[in-house]
C-alpha cells in the first residue's frame, strides 16, 4: 500500500513529462480506469440515487395504502387497496383478453437481458480490434432496444385503454383504463407511479438506443480503429448495461412484489 | 480484467484474436435462470412477507452478476468498488426508514375517523 500511494521525488515532478503513477499524486488514472469510464461510472452513480428515490417513493406510497387480505381469486379493483400487478399485467398482444399474468413482462425482459449479452459481445469484439464483429453484436444491440421500446409502448397503450371489463366507481360510472387523475386498477398514485417509474426507465433505454446508433456509424467509419481502441463502446455498454439492471429492480419491485 | 483479455502477444499484426465469449453465455444462463426461478415463485406461493424477501434476494443477485461480470466492475481496482458500493449501501437505509415512515402514515390515515 505504502508503495502506491508514495508521492514522487522533487525531481521527477519537476520534469513536466515525468508520468504521475502513484494513486494520489495527481496520475491521470486514479482508479487504474480512463477518465471517461470513470466519469461514466459516477453518472451511473447518481443516476441510481434518481432512480432509487422512484423506487423509495413506490414501496412508502405502497405502504401507505390498504393491503388486499382475501383470497387473490376474489380480487377486484377498487381504490381502497393496491392492486394485486398479475392482474393488471396479464394481456400478451395478439392474444385478445387471454389471461396471461405477467406473460408480457416476462418477455420484455428476457429481450433487455438478451440486449445487454449481445452488448458485452460488441465489447468483447472491441477488445480484439474486430470491426465486423462490433458491427454485428451493435445491430442486435439496437435490434433488442428498440423491440423493447416497442414493447413498452404496447404495454402503455395497454394500461391506458384498459381491460374489457370496467371498474364500477362509487357513484355508477365505469371506468376504463387509466390516467394521471384517475385509473381502474386502484389509488391514483399507482398509475402515477407507473407512469413516472417505466416512463424514465423507457427514456433511459431511448437514449441509450441513440447513443448504440451513434456508435456502430462511428464504427462503420472506422473511427474507433483509427482512434486505436473501442473505449467509447465500454462507456456506453456501461450505461446499456445500467439500463437493464435499473429493469431489474423496476420488474421485482413493480410486478412481482 | 486480465482474466478476459485475449492473449495479444501470440497474434501476427493484422490478425484478429478468436472470441472469448464462453463466460457471457454463462452469466447469460444464469440471468435466465434466477428470473425463471421468480416465475415459479409467483406462481407457487401466496404473496407474503417471505416471498418478498425471496424476491428481494434473487434481484441482489442477478444485480450482481450484472454489476459484477457485464459491467466488469468485479475486475476493477478495489478503490473503485468501494466508490460504487458504499453510497449505494446507503441507499438501503434511505428504503427501510421512508417504507417504515408510509406503514406509520398509512396507519394514521386510516384510524383517523375511528
Amino acid at each position: 500500500m505504502a508503495q502506491s500511494t508514495t508521492l514522487q521525488s522533487p525531481a521527477a515532478a519537476a520534469t513536466h513529462d515525468a508520468p504521475r503513477t502513484g494513486n494520489w499524486d495527481g496520475g491521470n488514472e486514479p482508479f487504474k480506469a480512463s477518465y471517461g469510464k470513470l466519469m461514466m461510472w459516477f453518472f451511473l452513480l447518481s443516476d441510481a440515487f434518481t432512480f432509487a428515490a422512484f423506487l423509495t417513493t413506490y414501496g412508502m406510497i405502497r405502504h401507505k395504502h390498504e393491503v388486499f387480505t382475501g383470497e387473490a381469486k376474489d380480487f377486484v379493483f377498487s381504490t381502497r387497496w393496491w392492486p394485486i400487478p398479475d392482474h393488471v399485467f396479464n394481456a400478451f398482444p395478439g392474444m385478445g383478453e387471454a389471461n396471461v399474468p405477467l406473460g408480457f413482462v416476462a418477455l420484455m425482459t428476457m429481450i433487455l437481458i438478451l440486449s445487454s449479452v449481445t452488448m458485452v459481445l460488441a465489447v468483447e469484439a472491441g477488445h480484439r480490434m474486430d470491426k465486423k464483429d462490433v458491427q454485428k453484436w451493435l445491430l442486435w444491440t439496437i435490434l433488442f432496444g428498440s423491440t423493447f421500446l416497442l414493447s413498452q409502448a404496447w404495454e402503455w397503450s395497454h394500461f391506458i385503454h384498459g381491460h374489457a371489463e370496467p371498474t364500477i366507481m362509487a357513484d355508477g360510472t365505469k371506468l376504463f383504463g387509466a390516467n394521471l387523475s384517475m385509473n381502474q386498477y386502484g389509488p391514483v398514485l399507482f398509475a402515477d407511479l407507473f407512469f413516472f417509474i417505466t416512463g424514465f426507465h423507457g427514456t433511459h433505454v431511448f437514449s441509450g438506443v441513440c447513443l448504440l446508433v451513434w456508435c456502430f456509424i462511428a464504427t462503420t467509419n472506422g473511427t474507433f480503429e483509427k482512434r486505436g481502441h473501442y473505449e467509447m463502446i465500454e462507456k456506453i455498454g456501461l450505461y446499456w448495461h445500467f439500463v437493464d439492471l435499473v429493469w431489474v429492480f423496476v420488474f421485482t419491485f413493480f410486478y412481482l412484489v | 480484467m486480465a482474466s478476459h483479455a485475449p492473449t495479444e502477444h501470440t497474434l501476427a499484426p493484422g490478425e484478429i484474436a478468436k472470441p472469448n465469449t464462453g463466460w457471457i453465455w454463462r452469466v447469460f444462463g444464469i440471468l435466465v435462470l434466477i428470473t425463471a426461478v421468480e416465475f415459479v415463485f409467483v406462481f407457487l406461493m401466496h404473496p407474503s412477507t417471505l416471498r418478498n424477501s425471496i424476491f428481494i434476494v434473487l434481484t441482489i443477485f442477478k444485480a450482481f452478476f450484472i454489476v459484477a461480470e457485464f459491467m466488469h466492475l468485479k475486475h476493477e481496482t478495489k478503490g473503485l468498488i468501494w466508490t460504487i458500493l458504499v453510497p449505494v449501501a446507503l441507499l438501503i437505509w434511505l428504503l427501510v426508514a421512508l417504507i417504515t415512515e408510509g406503514s406509520f402514515i398509512g396507519e394514521v390515515l386510516q384510524n383517523m375517523f375511528k
